[in-house]
Formats: C-alpha cells, structure tokens, sequence
C-alpha cells in the first residue's frame, strides 16, 4: 500500500463489475430485459483524499453509478476492491455507510409526506444518534444548508431547490468522513444549483471531507475547482485537474472579429484549408478557431495575411468544459488517447 | 460471521431502528384520517352479514351451534394473520415505488432487520383489527370462553410468528423480482378456502382437509376456537397439538425465512438489482 493510499479515503482498486442476466430459472419470475452480460465498470482505480472533491464525469453508461453504489455496498464488485476510511465495500457495507453520506441522484428518496425534521430524525435515528445530541445535530445542519425555520415544513410543499438541500442535509447530519453525491443539483434551477454547488465545495473544505460527485452541468465541476475523473465505457480516460485536461486536450480559442461577413468566410476557409481547427464562421463577422503549440496567433495572422486590414478585434478565450470531453470522447472513437 | 457480529455493534441496535420505522409508519397512517377510519371500518362492517348469517345457521351442530362465535374467531384471526404476513412485502413494494428503498438501504442498519422493522405497523393494525373484531363480536352476542384466553393469546402470537416467517419468505421472492407477492396470494388463497375461517374444516373433501394441516392458520383458527368456544363444533383441534405444531412450523419457516431472505439479498446485490424497480 503506497502513503497516498494510506491517507486516501476511498481507494478504488481495479474495480470491475459485470451485470449478468437473470439465470434461466427466474425467468418464471420475472423476465429480464438483459440478454447477455455487460461490463458497467472495467478495472478503474482511483483515491479521494480527505478535503478533496473528485467530481465524476462521462455519458451515461459510462459507469459512475454502478463505481458509487458498489462504493456504498449496493452491489458487489466482480472483481478488484473499493474501501471507504479503510473498510471494504464489499464484506464490511454496515460500517462503509456509517461513515458516508449519500446523495442519490433521485429526489423521490425523501420521505415525501414527512416534515423537514422527520426526514432528518429518521435519518439520524438509523446513524444510531442519542436523541439530545440529534436534535442539536438537526437545527446545526439545517442552519448549514439553509434551511433553518423550515424544519416542521412538509416535504412535499418544498421548492425543487430546498429539497436538494434537505437530501445534502440528510448526508451531512451524521457527520460523515465521505460525501458520495449522485447528481446533486439534476434537478434544480441554475441559481439555487450554483449556490448548491458552492455550498458543497466549502462544507468539503471546512470539514476535509472526501468528495465524489457525479454531474452532468459542467459550468459546476467548472466552480468546483474539483479533481476530474472522466469514465468512458466503465473506465478510466482521465484523471487530474481541469487545468491539465484542457492543456492535454484542447488549446485556448482564438476569436477574430472581421468588418464584414464575406472577410469572415474568406478567413475560415483559408484556416481549414491550413488544417486549423476553425470551430464557426457561419455567416457572421467572427471566426473562432482552436489554438495549439503548433498554431500560435502569430501563425494564424500569417495564413489571414489578405484579410489582415479588416481584422477588428482578436480575443483569446478557453475552451469551454463540454468541448474539451467532446474532444476527448472523439479521440477516443478515432482510437487515439 | 464475524462480519455480522461487527455490523451489529456498529449498528444503532433494535431499538432505534424499530423505533424509526414505526415513528416514520404512524405519521404517514395519520397523514390520511379518512383512509385510516375507513379502513378499520372494513374490517368490522363485514361482520354485519355474519351476524345475520348466525341467525340462520346458528343451530348447526357443525360449527357448535353459535355460528357469530365461530365466525367472529376465524375473521379476528384472518385479519391478525395477514396483517402480519403481508406486512413487510407491501412495506418493501412501496418502498421500491416510492424510491425510498435505496435510502433504507444505504442506512447502517444490517439489512436483515429490516422485515421485523418494516413490519411492525402493519403487525400492529392487524393484531388491533383482530381485537377490534372481537370487541364488535362480542357487542353483537359472540359468546367467548373468558378462561381460554390466556391459551388463546399464545396460540394467537405463535400464529403471527409463523405468518410473519412467511411474509419474510414472500419479501425474499419480491427482492428478486421487485414486483407483487406469488407466494403471499398463494398462501392467502389456500388459507382463506382451507383454514376453515367461516365454515368448519369437516365440510372440506378429505383431500382438502390433508392439504390444510399444512397452513399455520389452521391451527390458530380451531384451536383458539376450542379455547374460546364452549363447543366448538365438529371439528375441534386441541390446543396442545396446535402449540407444538405451531413451534415446529415457526422454527422452519423463521430459520428458511430468513435464510432464503438472506440469499435473496445477495443474488439483488450482486444483480445490481437492489434499491431500483
């Protein structure tokens, strides 16, 4: 076991796990839609260490769900290993989920019909908390996520927003070591999301919490300022900070700004006939087109050399998140890394 | 094992978690006054034909010559019984509809006390509908035997017992296909022709009869009536024959029950079937 690993709070080690279809004697049962085996996860690893937020991205079926419920011990592993403070997820469940708060990503989980405090009194009931110290425990946290005053409210009457509140309050109530968060702010507005979001990314660092989040609202991993581990097809096609998954896989973007439509088009075609990745220059004044080490401005200026005087303004911009997984995920359709 | 014996300690105990579910059970029950009335007045207002049924019937040498009586005993007990067999199947089901079931789940409670925990209000309800039935009965001239009423209340509670071993058999089968009971509607189809709930067994074809020595509501039935009942009819079972065949029948559906629970537990886990429906 390496130092990293010893500190890391989750450890997620070659993991693999395959869903088989139901053997032939449950077909009087039930009948199953799977008809032949599939590999959700293929031999990923990965570690969290205490204080950091490792936010999970890929399409779906890329297996983030399958690695967080083997992660809380809601399925079991094929083979490999995930540990949770040191215990495995697989033959020690009860205690991995006493030290994790879960998040999933469906908001039907509250108990609809119950208060604000039920919900979190059940909750912290089943975490084994002593009566005295759970109601502290429950005006504390509600406090935390913004929900003080709502506590004898009905669920069901909350906004889309304050229930991804109540669900981050129920993970946090016990205090756990590990916040394992499906899909946090999925349904909710982009205003309460961002501040869902920064909520989170302090109680993390306040508490040094180990993070793990899947998301699909990249502008979020953006506010993060997370570690990013990008599945692909159940494994792993990055692993690192948002500052090296753009230097790897896409360059800034350079935006030229010409007098007319027709000096614009005249532009592109000579950028793509340079093989410089022009991302538009349909019909409007601008051009936008991918820089690399091996096209500089200065490059570019030179292959526009006619269109020059009629340049208005140049501006260098970053690429934005989704461009650069929809670079890597081509990438990989093309067989490179 | 080691690994049970740890969960356990790190778990919040019995206590809590049953105290949790049936916290959470009795507030979502009173969220709905009118449903919950209305309910228990389905289970005493089918009592209304019997008593005008007793009138016809009432001389029957069958069923003892006090057909309220016997018919008051196999209905408290019906509604006791089921209420505790189909109690954590339709806790479970809902659960898997409702969404809350992945939450349960991830709860560090060991999975296995979760059909005794999500049992408990529907055991309840049941076991007051039983007495409910038996208040209403007796308001309406059911005659009951006071002196066997302590027999009565053990066999009563050995039945449940054995009920709930089989609703926990029946959640086993719901846990691998995360719909409907089979073998609770099974069972409740053969005990409500077979146990001799409002006829006497003796009516049944001898074939039946055979076939219903092996429902545990049987036993329950005829029995409490032969402790409850100054005759209880042609059919009279004796009371120590029904606790000892009610132990053996707790013993191998508690022990298969919660074995075959187990296992279904871990095929769902390692399906990847658990929580979702």
């Amino acid at each position: 076991m390496s130092i990293s690993q010893k500190h890391a709070s989750i450890v997620v080690s070659d993991l693999v796990k395959v869903y088989d279809p139901s053997p032939r004697w449950m077909s009087f049962l039930v009948r199953s839609n799977l008809k032949s085996s599939v590999k959700a996860v293929d031999g990923i690893s990965f570690q969290v260490q205490p204080g950091e937020i490792c936010a999970v991205l890929g399409p779906n079926g890329a297996g983030k769900t399958t690695t967080f419920r083997v992660l809380v011990g809601l399925t079991t592993p094929t083979s490999g290993s995930a540990t949770v403070m040191g215990y495995d997820a697989d033959t020690q469940a009860v205690s991995v989920r006493k030290q994790v708060g879960w998040m999933p990503a469906d908001q039907r989980a509250l108990l609809m019909r119950h208060s604000v405090n039920e919900n979190l009194r059940f909750h912290g009931q089943l975490q084994g908390m002593e009566r005295a110290e759970l109601g502290m425990a429950i005006d504390e946290t509600l406090e935390l996520v913004g929900l003080d005053g709502w506590g004898t409210s009905t669920c069901f009457a909350l906004s889309t927003g304050m229930k991804a509140r109540l669900q981050l309050a129920r993970a946090l109530l016990h205090k756990p070591k590990v916040l394992i968060l499906d899909e946090p702010t999925g349904a909710v507005d982009p205003v309460a999301s961002h501040e869902l979001v920064h909520l989170i990314r302090d109680i993390v660092s306040e508490r040094q919490i180990a993070a793990l989040i899947s998301s699909h609202r990249l502008e979020e991993i953006e506010t993060l300022h997370s570690r990013v581990l990008l599945l692909d097809e159940g494994r792993v096609r990055y692993d690192g900070d948002l500052g090296s998954l753009r230097h790897k896989y896409a360059g800034p973007r350079l935006s030229i700004e010409f007098r007319t439509a027709e000096s614009a088009s005249e532009a592109g075609i000579s950028l793509k006939s340079a093989n410089i990745g022009v991302i538009s220059h349909n019909g409007t004044n601008g051009v936008i087109c991918e820089l690399n080490p091996d096209v500089t401005h200065a490059s570019v200026l030179s292959l526009l050399q006619s269109q020059t005087e009629d340049i208005v303004s140049l501006q260098e911009s970053e690429t934005p998140l989704h461009a650069i997984l929809a670079n890597v995920y081509r990438d990989r359709k093309e067989g490179g890394e | 094992m080691t690994t049970e014996v740890n969960d356990r300690r790190i778990s919040p105990g019995w206590r809590k978690t049953a105290g949790a579910f049936l916290r959470v059970d009795v507030i979502e029950e009173i969220n709905y006054p009118l449903t919950l009335v209305m309910t228990l007045l389905g289970v005493i207002v089918p009592l209304v034909p019997f008593f005008f049924i007793s009138e016809l019937v009432g001389s029957s040498r069958r069923v003892g010559g006090d057909y309220l009586t016997f018919a008051v005993i196999g209905l408290a007990l019906t509604a006791a019984l089921t209420g505790a067999m189909s109690g954590f199947g339709s806790s479970l089901q809902r659960a898997f509809q409702r969404g809350t079931m992945e939450v349960f789940l991830v709860e560090p409670v060991p999975w296995t006390t979760l059909p005794l925990a999500m049992n408990q209000w529907t055991l309840m309800f049941g076991a007051l509908s039983g007495i409910l039935i038996f208040g209403v009965g007796a308001l309406m001239g059911a005659d009951f035997q006071l002196a066997g009423v302590p027999v009565a209340i053990l066999i009563a509670v050995l039945g449940i017992i054995a009920s709930t071993a089989i609703g926990i058999w029946s959640a086993a089968i719901l846990l691998l296909t995360l719909k409907s009971a089979p073998l609770i509607r099974l069972y409740s189809l053969a005990a409500s022709l077979l146990a001799g709930s409002i006829f006497s067994v003796n009516q049944l074809p001898t074939w039946a009869r055979y076939i219903s020595y092996a429902l545990p509501h049987t036993y329950v039935i005829n029995a409490t009536r032969t402790a409850l009942m100054d005759d209880p009819g042609t059919f009279q079972m004796s009371t120590t024959t029904a606790i000892v065949a009610l132990l053996i029948f707790n013993v191998v559906f508690l022990v298969g029950g919660f074995f075959t629970f187990r296992k279904a537990l871990e095929f769902s886990r390692k399906m990847g079937t658990l929580g979702g429906y």
